[in-house]
This record gives C-alpha cells, sequence and structure tokens, in this order.
C-alpha cells in the first residue's frame, strides 16, 4: 500500500514538473473556455428578448408593457401565457412575464385607497441555470417596476420570480462541461507518452526487477489520472462559474462518479496507444491522432446533430461524445444525447476493451 | 587472489546449461558458472557477447528457454517475489523518471523494500550529497550511474547486479564506482557485475569469465587465466606489413604470434634471443619497429587468444 501511493505521488510530481502535460490538460482547456466565453458572451448579452403574456389587458398593463419595450437592450412581444412558457423551454425567449387578470383593477382600488391593500403582482419567469441572464432579466424588469413604485410606500407592483427550466443551456454554460470531458480524455490518453518513455528508458523493466506488483504500477497510474481530473474538474468549474457565471445545478456525486469513469476509460485508451506505440515519438502522434477527430466529432464544438450523416456515425462510437452528453446533463441539466445509463455503459464498455486489448498487447520492455 | 573451492552452500549464484536463443541468434548458449558468496564475479566480453542476456536472466528479468537457474538458492522463476527484496538491480542503461529528484527517487525505491536503507545514508555512500534535490535528468553520467547503484542498495541487498556500471563514464568517475564496488565487497556483499574494459575486470573482480558470442570461453581468477594461456611474455610493436606471421613465426624462442590492424604481438619464452633476431631480419628488410615494448601477458592477451579479436571500448 505504501509503495502504491508513494508511486502515485512521484507520478504526480512529475506531471506537475512536465510542462507539455500540464499544457495540454489545464492550459489548454482553460484558454478554450475563456477564448469561446468571451465570443459568445458578448454576442448574447446584447439584447434581451422577453416573451410579454397580459391576461388582464388593462390601460395600466399596456403601460407596463411600453416602459418595458422602452428600456434599453429590451425586446418584447406578445405571446398566450402557455405559448410563452413554451417559448422559454425551446430557449425562444429569455424569460417570460405574465401580467394577470385583474392587475389593473388592483392599482385602481389601491391607488383611490388611503389604506392599500396587497399590492399588484406581474409573474417574471426565468432560468436560474443561467444565472447571468437571470440578473439581466431582475435588473430590467425592477428597474421599470421602480418608476411605477416611486413615491409610493408600500410598492404598487411586485415582481413574483418564477423559475423554469429550459431546454436551451446557454453556450459557455454547454462549453465548460464538454470542455471538462476533452480535458479528461487527454489527461487519459497522454499517459500514453510517459508510458512508452519509461518502457524505451528501461524503467519499467528496472522495475521488474524490485518487489513492486504491476497492479500497483498500473493502481498508481490509474489513482494519479483520477486525482489529476479531478483537480481540473475542480479548476475549471471554478473559471467558468468566475469569468463567466457558469452555475454547477446538478448533483456533484454524480459529477464526481463520471469524471472518474471517464478518467479510468480514457487511461484504458491510454494504454492500448502504449501498446502499438514503439517510441515516445510514435506515443506523440498515436495521441493526436486519436485526440482531435474526438475533439472535433463529440458534439463540444457543434451539436452533433448539425453534423453530417457519415460524421455522426462516428460521433455515435467515440467515448468522449458519451462522457461529454453525461456532464453536461449532470453538470448543467443539458439536453440529453443519450441517457445517463447509456452513456455510464458506452464508457464502461470502451474501458472494458481498452484493457482487454492492453492487458494482451501491452509490452513491459 | 585465490579463493577456495566453492562448496555447495556458499554459491550465490549457480547457472548450468543456460539457454537463450532470439530465432537464429543465440544470445546464451549453453553457459554454466557459479558466482561464490562474498565475491566480485565479472562477465567480460565485447557488446553483443551476451552478457546482459544472461544478467537479466538471473535478476528475474528474462525468461530463459532452457538451462537451470538458482540465485540465493531459490529458483528464479517461481521464488521471484522471495528473490526480489533480497538482490540489487543497476542495468546497463541508468535512467530513472527525469523529474524527480535523487531523494525523491530513493524514497520511492524505498517503498517498495520491506526494509531498507535511510535514504541520507545512501546518498552519503554515493557522494551525492550536493546533489540531493537535483532532477535525474540534471545528473552527469556518473552521477546517474551512481543514482543507480544507490537504488540497487536501498534494501540492503544481499546480492548485487552491476551491468556495466562504468561505461561511458570518464576516468574519475569510474575510479569512484570502482571504490564503491570495493566497498561493498568489504562489507561482505556479493556482486556480480559485466563490462567490457579488461582494466576494470582485472582491477575488481576475484574471479571472472570470458564470455562472446554466447559462450563461455574462460573462467577463473585473473592469474589462473593468465598463467594457463601464457607462461610467456610478449614483444608488441605497431603492425607492419613487412613483417608478417610467416616471418615472426620461426625466429628463437617465439611460440605463438598475434596480428592485427594495429598491434603485433610476439609470444616468446625467450625475449632477449626473439628481440635480437627480430631487430635483425627487420633491418634486412628495412624497417623499423615502431613502439616495441616488452611485457608480461595480460588478460587482454588471453582475450586475443580466446576470441582472436582485442576487446576495445
Amino acid at each position: 500500500m505504501r509503495a502504491l501511493w508513494t508511486l502515485t505521488v512521484a507520478n504526480i510530481r512529475s506531471f506537475i514538473r512536465d510542462r507539455a502535460a500540464l499544457f495540454w490538460t489545464l492550459a489548454f482547456p482553460l484558454i478554450f473556455i475563456v477564448l469561446f466565453g468571451l465570443i459568445f458572451q458578448s454576442a448574447g448579452e446584447s439584447r434581451l428578448n422577453l416573451a410579454w403574456a397580459d391576461a388582464d389587458g388593462s390601460s395600466q398593463s399596456g403601460e407596463l408593457r411600453a416602459a418595458l419595450d422602452a428600456a434599453a437592450g429590451v425586446n418584447v412581444e406578445d405571446f398566450a401565457e402557455q405559448d410563452a412558457l413554451d417559448r422559454m423551454r425551446r430557449g425562444e425567449v429569455d424569460a417570460v412575464i405574465v401580467v394577470p387578470g385583474g392587475y389593473g383593477a388592483q392599482l385602481e382600488a389601491n391607488a383611490g385607497s388611503d389604506t392599500p391593500s396587497a399590492p399588484a403582482v406581474v409573474r417574471v419567469y426565468t432560468d436560474p441555470s443561467q444565472a447571468s441572464l437571470q440578473g439581466s432579466v431582475y435588473q430590467a424588469v425592477g428597474s421599470v417596476l421602480a418608476v411605477i413604485n416611486m413615491n409610493d410606500r408600500p410598492p404598487l407592483v411586485v415582481p413574483q420570480p418564477e423559475t423554469i427550466q429550459t431546454e436551451n443551456v446557454n453556450f459557455i454554460s454547454y462549453f465548460v462541461p464538454s470542455v471538462l470531458g476533452m480535458s479528461i480524455m487527454q489527461v487519459g490518453i497522454f499517459a500514453a507518452i510517459p508510458l512508452v518513455a519509461d518502457r524505451e528508458k528501461l524503467i519499467l523493466k528496472r522495475l521488474a526487477a524490485t518487489p513492486l506488483r504491476r497492479w500497483q504500477l498500473v493502481g498508481s497510474n490509474v489513482l494519479m489520472r483520477m486525482l489529476i481530473a479531478l483537480a481540473q474538474s475542480v479548476i475549471i468549474v471554478a473559471v467558468g462559474s468566475f469569468l463567466f457565471g457558469v452555475e454547477i445545478t446538478g448533483n456533484l456525486l454524480l459529477t464526481a462518479l463520471f469524471v472518474i469513469l471517464g478518467s479510468v476509460a480514457f487511461l484504458a485508451l491510454g494504454y492500448v496507444i502504449a501498446s502499438f506505440a514503439s517510441t515516445e515519438d510514435a506515443a506523440n502522434g498515436m495521441t493526436s491522432v486519436v485526440q482531435f477527430p474526438m475533439m472535433f466529432l463529440s458534439g463540444i464544438f457543434f451539436p452533433i446533430q448539425a453534423m453530417p450523416d457519415v460524421l455522426q456515425t462516428i460521433a455515435l462510437v467515440i467515448p468522449l461524445t458519451y462522457l461529454a452528453d453525461a456532464l453536461r446533463q449532470v453538470m448543467v441539466g443539458g439536453v440529453p444525447f443519450a441517457s445517463l445509463g447509456v452513456c455510464a455503459a458506452v464508457l464502461t464498455g470502451w474501458l472494458v476493451v481498452c484493457f482487454a486489448i492492453a492487458s494482451r498487447k501491452f509490452r513491459w520492455q | 587472489m585465490t579463493t577456495p573451492p566453492a562448496t555447495a552452500t556458499d554459491a550465490v549464484i549457480r547457472v548450468s546449461d543456460l539457454r537463450k536463443y532470439y530465432g537464429d541468434v543465440k544470445a546464451v548458449d549453453g553457459v554454466s558458472f557459479e558466482v561464490r558468496a562474498g565475491e566480485v564475479f565479472g562477465l567480460l566480453g565485447p557488446n553483443g557477447a551476451g552478457k546482459t542476456t544472461t544478467v537479466e536472466i538471473l535478476e528475474g528479468l528474462r525468461e530463459p528457454d532452457a538451462g537451470e537457474v538458482r540465485v540465493l538458492g531459490l529458483d528464479v522463476a517461481r521464488d521471484a517475489d522471495r528473490l526480489k527484496p533480497r538482490i540489487g538491480v543497476s542495468l546497463q542503461t541508468a535512467a530513472m523518471y527525469p523529474k524527480l529528484t535523487v531523494v525523491e527517487l530513493i524514497d520511492l525505491f524505498r517503498s517498495f523494500y520491506p526494509k531498507s536503507r535511510p535514504t541520507d545514508e545512501l546518498i552519503e555512500a554515493l557522494g551525492l550529497g550536493e546533489r540531493r534535490k537535483a532532477q535525474s535528468k540534471e545528473l552527469s553520467g556518473g552521477q546517474r550511474q551512481r543514482l543507480a547503484v544507490a537504488l540497487a542498495l536501498v534494501n540492503d541487498p544481499e546480492l548485487v547486479f552491476l551491468d556495466e556500471p562504468t561505461t561511458g563514464l570518464d576516468p574519475a568517475a569510474r575510479r569512484a564506482l570502482w571504490t564503491l564496488v570495493e566497498e561493498l565487497k568489504a562489507s561482505g556483499t556479493s556482486v556480480l557485475l559485466t563490462t567490457h574494459y579488461m582494466e576494470e575486470a582485472e582491477i575488481l573482480c576475484d574471479r571472472l569469465a570470458i564470455m562472446d558470442h554466447g559462450k563461455l570461453l574462460e573462467v577463473g581468477t585473473v592469474e589462473e587465466l593468465v598463467s594457463k594461456h601464457f607462461r610467456d611474455r610478449a614483444v608488441r610493436f605497431d603492425s607492419n606489413a613487412a613483417l608478417d606471421g610467416a616471418l615472426l613465426r620461426p625466429l628463437p624462442g617465439v611460440t605463438s604470434v598475434a596480428i592485427d590492424d594495429t598491434d603485433t604481438l610476439v609470444y616468446t619464452r625467450d625475449v632477449g634471443a626473439t628481440i635480437g633476431a627480430l631487430l635483425t631480419a627487420a633491418e634486412a628488410r628495412d624497417v623499423d619497429p615502431q613502439n616495441l615494448a616488452i611485457r608480461r601477458a595480460s588478460l587482454e592477451d588471453v582475450f586475443l587468444a580466446l576470441t582472436g579479436r582485442a576487446l576495445r571500448d
């Protein structure tokens, strides 16, 4: 046990001191997140689309609508309530404002009374998983209501927050778990390079002359890659949430389980690469050959549904598709491409197949 | 330098009729020898002689095709778990995890063994004190070899395998490693080392085996080997086409002649008579033997006689 742990710590030290490994597994994904985050953040925040569902139809509700429409950067469209909510679920509008029947009458009654009863209410539907958007909506609605309520205490109109889960996770929320999946893939398959280097330099052979067992050697590699993948998850999520307000709404335990399953499956793939690469250069080349198609065909940068049929077929079999999909579902409530069970099954399948190949083909000397 | 004959109990390594073939290449072809407890035993031979293959079979890193191998009384293949904690190994390539420091590597290897020597003691013993915080990739060749030996000694082994420990080292680093092997011997540790340096074998080894083309040609102490093959002394000079074997062999006292591209060696029972006749014969042909010298036969001469070629770096 002591040997396993010491070797794991030694592996982590070697990893942290290896600039290339650090770049590909940490800096590279973070650069992606920051770059894409900045591009899509500015595009996304330029205009706020509000759906207006007026069940009252009074002059007072008309005034409120006009005031909202006049606010900077806000666009208001009229829909029936149910239609408005459906549109929001599909991501066509950012929020829904519902004015209930009796809104105008309530305002009039309170205006003529010295002892006003409860204020009139408008319901504001937002998606809490899109925190920055939610904030903008509250801000826009709040500033308009502040004008109406200006001289009145207690207020005449209050917003009643309602939540609704939308299918269309905004781009950066979609992107952060995807990039996490990509970097977990990299931690796993990049293991091939030091493995082949250690074999080439006869370090594996030297270890074979000690009482260290092979399972301890493999186990320390698995442990180390798992710990790095978990650390990576924390860093990537922290950057996503700090810079772009991406909120992790899902189950952390389930997230960790998929991070671990993914890192072990991709490590097994790394061992397969190391089984067929006889030199460090060959391992480098083969890792790239595996890495880049996976990166671009797994729905990380563009949705799988938008790809040509041939590429969709490839996307259907590569493991990163399922890891990224599972992480999106678990972390930000993304639209499932496959159910979590299927994702877990496909990743496990890859793990089993890669393990079987590597245990037959991997050479220690 | 003569050691008493080995008894059945004090052999740390016993190899009989060991064979390892790679296709048509007979890397090890029927090798038998014993290493006695507490001795430094050398396998001497040119590159490709089969030394490393033999040693790696003894270390349990390769499976033999045939033959019997017992190390510390244990079957290498079957009792590997019991054997490995008791032996120390330094491979021909002394590479280690490049980004770990000397201290980290020694601590790592210590964790593999049930009992181990203190890290500081090893660092001190191998003169790595100033480089203890250096990553292994930053070490010089000599330091890296010393680190490899330190790693071979972490478990305080009864038997140490050193495969070409001084290859590629400068003379000072080589001498430092020799001192280390002598210290090991003084502490009672048995050592099996391979080398292709004659001088190293002569200085370090209690007994040695000369190996070529997968076979052991001779086993014994340096003195035994030399006196077995040469009662004579050798007259050497730079090879010269005018002074060929046909001319040299009939000279008085000559027992044998070895000529290669650079050196001509004339082994003789009567140095004075041979040199006189040689100079007369040379003068008659109007040539002058360059760098003429007389010496006792050495291990080099034995090797040349056994393999028909010089052993050079």
